[in-house]
């Protein structure tokens, strides 16, 4: 992909995200000046050099960048995996940056829907079970549980599929039950790294479909990592990065 | 909390590691529990062999029977000691026996070994030992060189069969007549003799080794026994039968429990060592997975109460099969010198739900402690795991 083409992209998803609702809905993460630095040998490195963001709720925004960009750096920040060096980070309300590792873990598991690019799913657990896996956190009985768990499943299009293990399932199939993981629970934001970066172009068409109507039709606010243009081009916004800041 | 089937479930995907960790401490479970049910074996037989209403007179100072010497004459003073019962014609339940150790071959000829002989009235043992059954042949005859042989050492040494002789000393034969049955007793692992001829055979006229006395009821003991012991001229101590032969297990009981546990203790180190391993090659094989846990919100604690469960699982499938496979020990038979008379005695291995419940305890608690360190590992994976390719 050449650079005029991906500057055109760019603006094209940018002009994207000025239409959308976006403009008129309140920001639900708010990065101010966060600074994430890593100590190599003796040296430290800002993968991230006091970035300012903020996202709107209910979009859908992908943020791409070259390799050792900052991007899943700022995904796991974003999506309270790990902690800014300096700076504040305010999601969904809540000022993560501060917040301890317990309390991480609660507010994870309350807000954020999860999306890996390998899928990620517990390989002994069924295709059900795995889904279920969020809902354990919650006060719901094994039935409701269950209950949601099926429709999640529904939702994807994987109802047939519940009791098999993903080893019996195709890539596209585990992503979308990655999907339907990320979505149990009824989470505000949906991260997804690289969700499309394990699948042939047919099934990560599906799961791009999926994540559009994760977006218009539940109202998810997805933030999304990926090298693929045409997975940036679902997105309402596309943000650039490099070297740890914001193009 | 980390769903449970989830922990079995990968105990069970990886089945050849996962055995090879439950064998280990399947092992030592073994031991140990084979340890118990030998002293719980030892333990019974003895018990088995003593009567509450029953008291027994040794010279003061003997742990046991062999090395005591009471008296004929000291026999006439005990018959009128209060609490003594009388049968049915007034003649006092009171009966003095000889024990002495037979140095006898080997039936499988790999050399030498004690058996205890036991001189007595043959014709009061029903009064005494009402539980002894003739199984094979007939009771000795009293005041001939017959003798009986108990259950479990018939085919031990040479010459107890029935219709065999063996030598008590030299030009003193006897023929066994019968083989006898004392309700697992250690009384099966004795011969039984004429107390006259024994005591002829072993130069021990007009003194016996002990002196057995039914007493009216068990609540009579104490006066009974101050009365014994208070003639200091005498020299005689007195205990009740069940007491006697709690103190003759002691030795042997403290011997076979201390090789059990320190066998099971270096035994167990290697086990733990063994779960450790295959729980630390767990974590290291599950790092995304765990990370994947922690992002999807589960704690550290779960993390860690997850994987010491899993630990636990298996080292309680491996204590399983050890006591599983020490409960075939029931049918096996075994023989060793008691360490306070210094002659054979014939027990089984004895399962209780204790031991079992104990030896299962045991392996539970070598999963906790060999799954503690890999667990905290696991606790300390970082949710960010979940994201590295």
């Amino acid at each position: 992909m050449s650079e005029e083409a991906t500057s055109a992209e760019t603006s094209k998803a940018s002009a994207k995200a000025s239409d959308t609702t976006t403009a008129k809905r309140s920001p639900i993460i708010v990065c101010r000046k966060i600074v994430r630095s890593f100590w190599r040998a003796k040296e430290r490195l800002d993968v991230l050099d006091e970035l300012d963001l903020e996202i709107a709720e209910g979009s859908f925004e992908a943020l791409m960048g070259p390799s050792g960009s900052g991007k899943t750096t700022l995904l796991n920040l974003i999506a309270g995996l790990d902690r800014p060096t300096s700076g504040t980070l305010t999601v969904a309300g809540t000022e993560v940056s501060a917040m301890g590792d317990a309390a991480l873990a609660r507010w994870r598991s309350q807000t954020i829907g999860f999306v890996f690019q390998h899928f990620n799913l517990i390989p002994v657990l069924t295709a059900l079970e795995n889904v279920e896996l969020p809902l354990l956190l919650t006060s719901l009985g094994s039935s409701e549980r269950k209950k949601r768990a099926q429709i999640a499943l529904r939702v994807v299009g994987l109802e047939d599929r519940m009791h098999h293990r993903p080893q019996q399932l195709s890539g596209g199939q585990e992503q979308r039950v990655g999907i339907a993981r990320a979505i149990v629970h009824d989470p505000k934001i949906i991260v997804a790294d690289e969700p499309t970066g394990e699948l042939d172009r047919k099934s990560a068409d599906e799961v791009l479909h999926l994540l559009e109507r994760l977006n218009k039709e539940f109202d998810k606010t997805i933030l999304m990592v990926t090298h693929d243009p045409a997975a940036a081009e679902r997105a309402t916004v596309l943000r650039k990065l490099d070297k740890g800041k914001l193009l | 909390m980390v769903p449970i089937r989830y922990n079995v479930r990968n105990l069970l995907v990886r089945r050849t590691t996962t055995m090879a960790a439950a064998l280990g401490v399947g092992l030592v479970v073994f031991v140990l529990a084979a340890s118990l049910m030998l002293n719980e074996g030892l333990a019974r037989t003895l018990d088995q062999s003593g009567s509450a209403d029953t008291a027994i007179v040794l010279r003061k100072g003997s742990d046991s029977e062999m090395p005591s010497s009471v008296e004929d004459k000291a026999i006439s003073l005990i018959k009128v000691a209060p609490g003594v019962k009388s049968s049915s014609d007034g003649q006092p339940l009171v009966l003095g026996e000889v024990v002495v150790v037979l140095f006898q071959d080997l039936a499988n000829g790999k050399g030498k070994s004690n058996a205890t002989l036991r001189g007595m009235p043959l014709d009061r043992v029903q009064v005494f030992r009402p539980e002894v059954k003739i199984i094979e042949g007939r009771m000795a005859a009293p005041g001939t060189d017959e003798v009986v042989v108990g259950a479990r050492v018939v085919g031990r040494f040479k010459g107890f069969e029935i219709g065999q002789s063996l030598d008590l000393r030299k030009a003193r034969p006897v023929k066994v007549v019968g083989i006898f049955e004392a309700n697992g007793s250690s009384f099966e692992s004795e011969v039984w003799g004429d107390i006259e001829y024994v005591r002829s055979a072993f130069g021990r006229e007009a003194v016996v080794s002990s002196v057995r006395v039914k007493l009216e009821s068990p609540a009579v003991f104490d006066g009974f026994e101050v009365a014994v012991e208070r003639d200091k001229q005498l020299g005689l101590e007195v205990l009740a039968e069940p007491d006697f032969y709690r103190k003759q297990s002691e030795n042997t009981s403290i011997f076979i429990i201390a090789m059990g546990t320190l066998i099971a203790v270096f035994f167990s180190i290697g086990a733990m060592i063994g779960a450790m391993i295959t729980m630390y090659g767990s974590v290291a094989h599950r790092k995304r997975e765990i990370g994947v846990l922690r992002a999807l919100g589960f704690s550290r604690s779960a993390i860690m109460f997850s994987f010491l469960l899993e630990s636990v699982l298996l080292a309680l499938l491996g204590a399983s099969l050890g006591t599983l496979a020490s409960l075939g020990m029931g049918l096996v038979k075994f023989s060793m010198l008691n360490f306070t008379t210094f002659s054979e005695i014939t027990f089984q291995f004895t399962a209780t739900p204790e031991i079992i419940l104990r030896s299962i305890i045991f392996g539970g608690v070598m999963g906790v402690l060999g799954g503690f360190l890999p667990a905290i590992r696991a606790a300390r994976t970082a949710p960010i795991e979940a994201m590295k390719g």
